[in-house]
């Protein structure tokens, strides 16, 4: 692990992706239900930022949104993504274009890529593994056959394939879990993306397997440089993987900080339950922890902070009533908490 | 994969010997024969046939030879090309079929083509465009397709085409052309009239296709690797055309394998109406009056056809599908 906890972040001036105020709603037969309620976050250029939260909470919508792959059913309503090419540069607003526009399509794969979660699913069952990670490099980057091929072996000899010329003529049915998932890391990685948005890549995948490709992720990231958006609910993986986190809840960020102040120093109640629910071994005794009572109804609306129904501390009269403002706790190593308990 | 086509292609004749054999024992087991047939038209006619006579007759077509006999000769003229005399014309079977089976056979070639390039972009369309207007119309389209029965639809576009576009219709060619060798003008009249039978064909067959293709890219198009191809950057047209209708085709595919005879057979009522000269009247006919040989002869190919087209079907599924390819 290479995460330094003790800088303080440079984010305000260099950032890959900042996000402002999002708000995206589904439009369903049902109701609208608000996925995202004014997220704001920041990933700092070459860090891995975690995003973690429970199911449902707005994590991967939010990766989505960066890519403009949210389902048509869900309309972005508000807010910015600023997407900061190079350090120094100009940043553009990724929501400025249109869905299936040149321009989008020309960041998707190229300056952006994505890391889905299902790697039996996630390769086209009809085309071999070359033809799917080479089809990125012609759009990109070159037009040539026999150097896209080149560059598709490299990329897969890369993410340590042991054979990567066989490889590349397999199609995905003959590969295992772990080597498609490696071969999805190749085909995201094949442009050399700025940004890696990675959708609980491991999730689907045994321990041994998962350790495996976290390791490979860590490695190239250190070796390429990209910046990694690391959506997991997993706190090991997230004590593994990344620098800073942020913790998300009913479409908020509730807590933002380095790596190392979310498990020594978590300030948010909801933070602290869901510490307190990673089984430890050998370490807990009787019933472990769990954060009380469920998600509300994602089609109702809470009033004030909302947390304030499952928090434990929630103070009457405050916290439901009046939505907590983002505050911050530790401007050195940017520390941000949405909880009326700090302000 | 030679080696796999060498297994189906002795499965297949395997299959075809058992096919014959059911079939024309089938055939020839309602009671009488040709011969009753024909001697009930000779005496409505008002002559008297004589003993003899019919003994004579019974002798020359082998009426009264065993069931296995009947069935050798036939087999074992057949394989030497020749497949009988047909009872009814006295003309030699394989004659009679050919004409009318390379009608056929180009009629549902035609349908075939047609039903595949209308209900393969429309049914991308309806599922790209779900539950909007167009896909509304298309569905009901679908459905009003499924529900009139081919022989109504074949009236209507008879009606329409005499009346307000002044065609000759009925047959594959005008009178004029009736015994002309093959020529461009001879073409185009062919044209002018099989149109008819190629839309009305086509029709129930894609409305059903269409269906199962929307159905299809429905699903397909929910799938995690359509998410993983749009975020590669590629245009939403490539996303559909090359990573999603390629997933979603299987059933067209398979479908061919039975489709081929289905048309050949499903078009005989149409073929009626419109007095084509194809396989299935003539089949139908043959079966009424028990002439065995041309009715046998007719089921072994209708069979053959069911055959060859589910191994057509089976080899382009194994090229469209790498998983079901086979070692």
């Amino acid at each position: 692990m290479t995460s330094q906890p003790t800088t303080p972040t440079t984010t305000a001036t260099d950032d890959v992706v900042r996000v402002e105020d999002l708000q995206v709603n589904f439009y369903t037969q049902l109701g609208v239900v608000r996925a995202l309620n004014g997220v704001s976050f920041n990933i700092p250029r070459g860090k891995v930022l975690g995003i973690v939260g429970e199911s449902g909470c707005g994590k991967s919508i939010t990766g989505m949104s960066i890519m403009q792959l949210v389902a048509s059913v869900g309309k972005t309503e508000g807010g910015k993504i600023l997407f900061n090419e190079s350090a120094g540069g100009n940043p553009i607003n990724i929501l400025d274009y249109e869905r299936n526009s040149p321009e989008m399509r020309k960041i998707r794969g190229n300056n952006i890529s994505m890391i889905f979660q299902e790697p039996m699913s996630s390769l086209n069952p009809c085309y071999t593994i070359s033809d799917q990670i080479e089809e990125a490099i012609r759009l990109h980057q070159t037009e040539d056959k026999v150097e896209s091929r080149k560059r598709a072996i490299e990329v897969l000899t890369k993410v340590g394939m042991p054979n990567p010329d066989r490889i590349a003529d397999s199609f995905p049915h003959e590969l295992s879990g772990g080597m498609r998932q490696r071969a999805m890391i190749a085909m995201a990685l094949s442009c050399t993306p700025t940004l890696l948005i990675a959708d609980e890549p491991t999730t689907a995948l045994d321990v041994t397997t998962e350790a495996n490709i976290l390791d490979l992720m860590r490695e190239l990231q250190s070796e390429i440089g990209t910046s990694i958006m690391f959506i997991t609910h997993n706190m090991g993986v997230v004590a593994q993987m990344c620098d800073e986190v942020a913790v998300m809840y009913l479409g908020r960020v509730v807590e933002r900080a380095t790596v190392d102040d979310i498990f020594y120093e978590p300030r948010h109640p909801y933070t602290i339950a869901l510490l307190q629910s990673i089984p430890r071994l050998g370490r807990t005794k009787g019933i472990l922890a769990s954060i009380e009572g469920s998600v509300p109804d994602p089609y109702s609306r809470v009033t004030g902070c909302p947390f304030h129904p499952r928090c434990p501390v929630a103070i009457k009269g405050v916290c439901d009533t009046i939505l907590p403002e983002e505050t911050i706790v530790d401007a050195a190593k940017g520390h941000t908490v949405r909880c009326h308990l700090y302000s | 994969m030679l080696n796999y086509i060498a297994r189906r292609l002795i499965n297949m004749i395997v299959l075809l010997v058992a096919i014959s054999f059911i079939g024309f024992f089938i055939i020839q087991l309602p009671p009488g024969s040709f011969l009753d047939v024909e001697l009930q038209r000779l005496r409505s006619l008002g002559g008297d046939v004589s003993r003899d006579q019919i003994k004579a007759l019974e002798l020359r077509y082998g009426i009264n030879d065993p069931f296995l006999v009947k069935y050798w000769k036939w087999v074992e003229r057949s394989s030497r090309g020749d497949f009988g005399t047909s009872y009814m014309t006295d003309q030699s079977v394989g004659e009679r079929i050919w004409g009318r089976l390379s009608v056929s056979l180009g009629l549902s070639l035609f349908a075939l083509l047609f039903t595949w390039l209308i209900s393969i972009p429309i049914g991308v369309y309806s599922a790209t465009h779900r539950y909007t207007i167009p896909d509304y119309v298309v569905t009901l389209i679908q459905f009003i397709g499924l529900a009139v029965p081919g022989f109504l639809l074949a009236l209507i576009l008879l009606i329409f085409a005499t009346r307000y576009f002044n065609q000759q219709v009925g047959g594959i060619n005008s009178s004029e052309f009736m015994d002309q060798p093959m020529s461009v003008a001879k073409f185009i009249d062919m044209v002018n009239h099989i149109w008819i039978a190629v839309v009305v064909l086509a029709f129930g067959a894609t409305a059903g296709l269409t269906r199962v293709m929307r159905a299809n890219l429905l699903d397909v198009l929910n799938m995690q690797y359509i998410q993983t191809a749009r975020a590669k950057g590629l245009d939403e047209a490539v996303v559909i055309w090359k990573h999603a209708v390629r997933n979603a085709i299987h059933p067209l595919v398979m479908s061919l394998g039975t489709l081929l005879p289905a048309l050949i057979v499903g078009e005989t009522l149409v073929a009626q109406v419109l007095s084509l000269p194809t396989i299935g009247p003539m089949y139908l006919d043959a079966l009424r009056a028990e002439d065995m040989y041309l009715a046998g002869t007719i089921l072994v190919m209708l069979s053959g056809l069911l055959l060859i087209g589910n191994l057509l079907a089976d080899l382009l599924l194994a090229w469209v599908d790498p998983r079901v390819r086979l070692e």
